[in-house]
Parts: C-alpha cells; structure tokens; sequence
C-alpha cells in the first residue's frame, strides 16, 4: 500500500483534465492470488483435474490387468505391433514399451495421451471462464471498471490459466508415478534404448514433461484467452478451441500437407517421445518449445488488443 | 482512439512475430547457398573418401522414401522417423533407430555387439574372437592399403556403364559437401536417372546418399545427415547392459559366418543367376515364399493373393506371372514360382526371362 499516496501516477500523467485522479493500484499479488483461489473454488475445476488425476491410474490398473491376462496366452510381448493397445481414451497406444506399466513409462503416456484432448479442454475451459464466462454474468464488468489497467488484467487472467495448466500437468505425471510405483515399484526404469535408469533420471525427465507440457498447455490457453476475450459464450471458446485441435490433428493425418505440419501446434506432441530415449535428444522438444511459444505470442497479443479496446 | 491504435500495434506485431517464428521452424535444414570449395576431381574425392577414417561424431540421419514399395508384411524395418548415430572415431559405434513409439539400439565395441528391439523387449548379443577381428580388419586395411589404387578400380568397374564426376557442392546437415554423381550410360535400360552421394570436405564422411529415377525432380530415395556434429563422446554410449527382465540372445561370430557359409551364400549362388550387367543386371531367383510355402498353404494362399493385389499380370514365352512396379524398378513373380528383378522396365525382365 506504499503507493497508494501517489497522486498521478506517472503512467497515467497524459490523462485529460477531468479524469478521475489517485488511482490506486491493488498489489498484483494480491490479484493473482484472489484469481487463483476463485478457479479452484469452481466445482468444475476440482471435478477435471480429479478426473484426470484418475486417468492414469485407470490405465495402469487396465494395462496392468491386460499384460497379467494376456502373458500366459501370447508369450511374444504383451502388446503387439499395431494392435489395439490398452492405453489412451481414443484407443491409440503412444508408447509401445514393455514397460508400459513402469513409473517412468506410465507417467509419461498417460501425459502424451491427455495431452490430445482432455488437457487442452481443462485448460480451454479454464480460459473461457476467465473473461468470457465472467462477462457472461457480469462479473468481468467489475474488472473493466475497477483501477486495474487491462494489461494487468490481462497478466492476472493469464496467470490463473497458467496455474491450472500446471497443475493439470503435474497431477498427471505425479498419478501416473504412484500408480507405477504400486504397480511395478522401482523395476522396469528404462529407457527405449534398453539402459536402466536410476530413480532421479526418471524424475528429471518427469520435471521437464511437465514444464514442456505447462507451455504447450499456456499455448492453448493464450489462444483461448484471445476468443475468450471477444465473446461473451464460454462454450463457444471451448468448442472453438478443441475444433481447433481436432482439425489439427485431421491435417497431420495427410502427408500431402506436410508443408503446414510446422504451424500446427499438435505437430510437436511426439516429440514427448523423446524423453523416452537415451540420451535425451532435445531437438524435438525444443523445436516444440518455440512453436508452442509463437502461438502463447500470438494468443495474448491478440487476447490484449481486444481486451484494451472492449468497453465496459 | 489511442487504446484502438495500441490495439492494432499490439495485434499486429504479435500475430507477425507468432507468425515468423512459426515459418523459422518449418523453415527446410541446410537451405543456404552451395559452398564455394576448391575443384577436385572424381578420382580423387573418392581416394580421399576411402582414406579418411571417420572421426568420432554423433549425428541425426533421416531417411525419404518415395519408392512407392508395396504394403508388405516384414518391411516395417524401413519404417522409422530417424536415426542417431554416434562414433567414438575407432571401435565404438552407436545407432539408434527411432520409430515412432519404439527404438532400435545397435551399440558396437571393441569387444562385443548388441540389438536392442525395446518393442520385443529383446535384446542379441555378438561376440567374436580377437585373432578373427584382427585377421578381418588386417584384410580390410590391405585391400584399401593404397587407397588410390581402390578407387581407380571402382571407377574402373564402373565406367563401361556409368558416367562418374563431381557435380559442383551442396550444404548437407550444415556442412559443406562435394556432389559425387553416377549417371548410367544412355544405353542402359534402367528406370534410375542418377545416383548422388555428398561426401563432407573436411572428414571426407559421405554424408548423404540420393536415388534419382526417371521423371521425378526429387530423389526417391535420400538417406542423409541432417545434424552431423564432429567431437569426442560419451565412453559410455558404447557400452551395453540389457535391462532386467529382457531377452537376450547370445552369438559367436564364428557361427554366424559358418551358417552363412554353409548354407546361404552357397545355395544363393547357386539358386540366382544374373543377366546383363551394369545398370540393367536381372537377378533371376527362386521365390523363397514359394519354396517355403509348401509347408503352410496358407502363407501361399496370401503371396498370391496380395500378387494378384498390387501386380499387373504378365505373360511371355517364359509363362505368366505378377509384375509389381515400384518407383526404381520392379520385380515378377511367375507361376512357376520364379522371381526376376532389377532396376529396369516391365520388358527388360521379360526379355531376361525369356532368354533363360
């Protein structure tokens, strides 16, 4: 409250005469907090991440099930090449390791698979309620007029979706190692390249899955903050963004469009892959990193024009 | 107006700036000019390529495949996305085959090899005797003990059916590269246009191989460096241990070089027969499907079928049979459980039937 004095802020110096003066300017931190405490109030956010920290152990338990049923009918390997795996909600197995049930594999597949759909929608919905969802009922008008500039406003917004996209991220993983760990405890640590890995590798690896995924997720939720802000119907904003991602996903189907692959931000999921491998080979992922960066630069660019230019 | 025009501003560089990032990634590896370096003649490129020793280096190779080759069950072994390769300069080798959800680890050392098939979970060791190696690496080291002398010889081999010369310079993986190109002779009736290998000036490493056939501007088949870094490794790349709980298969070299010996290379010989030479050579062989197939008829019933699929039938005085096109060439595969193909047209290999 230390600046809560000052007469005429200097940002706001230019002002016309009539304006109204001393502004005063809410601790940002204040803000962030009061932000994040009111998305994890809303029922809805505690009913997906409690769902998705499920997932994992659904999928552990299913394919832990499968490998036990199956072992003593087909010797050669519990998942077969091309076949139906067990894992993931859309039937498509992403990783196929023996050691799908492993505290190292399992994390990172359940992560690869909800990084499709389910992840991106928590994170999509968590953007639609920031601005769309909150002008919807009047709630945002309140922000528009209170002494916050836009751009703060904007941070604010952006940062409860950042929260959320890491915790959505990390409950995943940290499910994912726990249900391994039961399953399997410490056995089954390799790589695909055939090393056994000691615990703290896993967990370094498990660390940047999950900041690579929280920025892949801020992507997705910088584009939605950017509808979100031009629309006053949350469900438009999710059903734009995940449309978005299905039709993203249909374009890498087609190898004849392999010259738009490098916009698509979905290109880069596989790359996850890589964490797999010994050594890590960062190419993927960094080139990943980038593309989800231009479009979180695009998203709240656009997110801050049209927030900067909305009337209350 | 003034928040509007902020608006504009901040929009505006955003989405160019978004954008531009964007482009940079899809932006093709190795687009610069060609480098300028000094002449050099085809002799002598490829005297300096068979000199060199291969310095230590791990790199990224990748591999384009336009050949148009039939869905056959047993080649999902080409089906990768990239492979890594390290080399500590001597023994050490390390090549990694990236699938999409699964690898391939081939790790040589001095003393031993090793595949690792992480689907599988399976794991093929090979071990040899010392003397053996010596022997084999004193054999190889004569037979390129003058390294100009080989390469005369090859492009001796090679110049009553091929042009060889060197073809100005390419950027491969971000190093410069000469352009060593092997064009067939105008008489040859082949379907491949040329064959380009790009061999690194300062290591001599050949570091990309391109298949040109006829009528297609692109290579249909390119393997190549796309990062190729020189510098000492990680000792440790080229050890192996199998995880626990994977299969492992263990082999003598000797063995190996037995069976092979005694069976394959023979019978190969003796069951294959070539005709013409250069370019247009027909290799003219047993189905081995076939032979195999009189245990399941099932397996027979399938060759046919997918045959009758993917070929055309032919006929000629040799019988009839299924002629299968791929971009570079072709095969057929006649009722009478024969297979003839090369890199030629559909009539070539009737000719070569024909004339047995």
């Amino acid at each position: 409250m230390t600046q809560s004095s000052v007469v005429t802020s200097p940002v706001q110096g230019t002002d016309p005469p009539g304006a109204l003066p001393a502004r005063r300017r809410a601790p940002i931190a204040r803000l962030l907090w009061a932000e994040v405490r009111w998305i994890f109030r809303r029922p809805r956010t505690l009913v997906v991440l409690g769902l998705l920290a499920t997932l994992p152990v659904i999928t552990g338990i299913a394919v832990d099930l499968t490998v036990n049923g199956s072992a003593t009918s087909t010797p050669s390997g519990p998942i077969g090449p091309g076949g139906s795996g067990p894992m993931g909600p859309d039937g498509e197995a992403p990783i196929f390791v023996t050691m799908v049930t492993s505290a190292f594999v399992l994390p990172l597949g359940s992560l690869m698979t909800l990084l499709m759909l389910m992840l991106p929608l928590t994170v999509a919905m968590a953007s639609a309620d920031a601005l769309a969802g909150e002008q919807s009922h009047g709630a945002l008008r309140g922000w528009l007029l209170a002494p916050v500039a836009r751009g703060r406003l904007l941070v604010v917004k952006s940062f409860g979706v950042l929260v959320v996209a890491l915790v959505a991220a990390g409950l995943v993983v940290a499910s994912g190692l726990v249900t391994g760990l039961v399953l399997a405890g410490t056995d089954g640590l390799v790589s695909m390249s055939g090393t056994e890995l000691t615990f703290g590798d896993v967990l370094w690896r498990l660390a940047i899955a999950i900041a690579w995924a929280t920025v892949y997720l801020m992507a997705v939720g910088a584009v939605a903050l950017a509808i979100s802000a031009s629309t006053e119907h949350p469900m438009l904003v999710v059903v734009s963004v995940l449309g978005g991602l299905i039709v993203s996903e249909v374009l890498l189907q087609f190898s004849a469009l392999d010259w738009l692959h490098p916009y698509l931000l979905p290109t880069s999921l596989n790359s996850l892959v890589d964490l797999i491998r010994d050594p890590v080979s960062f190419d993927g992922l960094g080139e990943g990193m980038v593309r989800a960066l231009c479009y979180l630069v695009i998203g709240i660019s656009l997110a801050y024009a049209r927030l900067t230019t909305k009337d209350g | 107006m003034r928040p509007k025009a902020k608006a504009l501003v901040a929009a505006g560089s955003g989405i160019a700036a978004g954008i531009a990032g964007l482009a940079l990634t899809a932006l093709p590896a190795g687009a610069d000019d060609d480098p300028v370096l000094p002449a050099i003649g085809a002799e002598e490129l490829v005297t300096s390529a068979l000199e060199a020793r291969p310095p230590a280096f791990d790199g990224v190779a990748e591999l384009h495949n336009e050949l148009g080759l039939p869905a056959v069950p047993g080649t999902e072994a080409l089906d990768f996305e990239s492979v890594r390769v390290f080399h500590d300069g001597d023994e050490g080798a390390r090549v990694q085959v990236e699938r999409q959800s699964s690898e391939l680890t081939f790790v040589k050392n001095a003393d031993e090899a090793w595949a690792y098939d992480s689907q599988e979970n399976a794991a093929k060791r090979l071990t040899w005797d010392e003397a053996d190696a010596a022997a084999a690496r004193g054999h190889a080291e004569s037979e390129l003990a003058d390294p100009s002398q080989a390469a005369a010889e090859i492009i001796e081999r090679l110049r009553p059916t091929s042009d060889i010369f060197v073809d100005g310079t390419a950027r491969v993986a971000d190093r410069a590269a000469y352009e060593l190109v092997l064009t067939p002779k105008p008489s040859e009736k082949t379907l491949l246009r040329e064959i380009t290998v790009a061999i690194d000036e300062e290591t001599r490493v050949p570091l990309r191989f391109d298949v040109y056939a006829n009528g297609a501007s692109d290579p249909v088949l390119s393997l190549g460096f796309v990062e190729f870094a020189v510098g000492a490794q990680d000792a440790d790349l080229f050890e192996f241990t199998p995880p626990e709980g994977a299969e492992v298969e263990a082999t003598e070299a000797d063995d190996l070089e037995k069976a092979a010996g005694e069976h394959d290379a023979e019978s190969v010989e003796q069951r294959t027969t070539t005709v013409g030479e250069g370019w247009d050579t027909v290799v003219i062989g047993e189905a081995p499907a076939r032979g195999s197939a009189g245990g399941s008829v099932e397996g027979g019933q399938d060759l046919t079928g997918m045959l009758e699929q993917i070929g055309t039938p032919v006929s000629g005085e040799f019988g009839s049979g299924s002629h299968v096109q791929i971009a570079v060439g072709g095969a057929i595969v006649t009722e009478d459980g024969r297979i003839a193909a090369g890199a030629v047209p559909q009539q070539v290999l009737v000719d070569a039937l024909d004339q047995q």
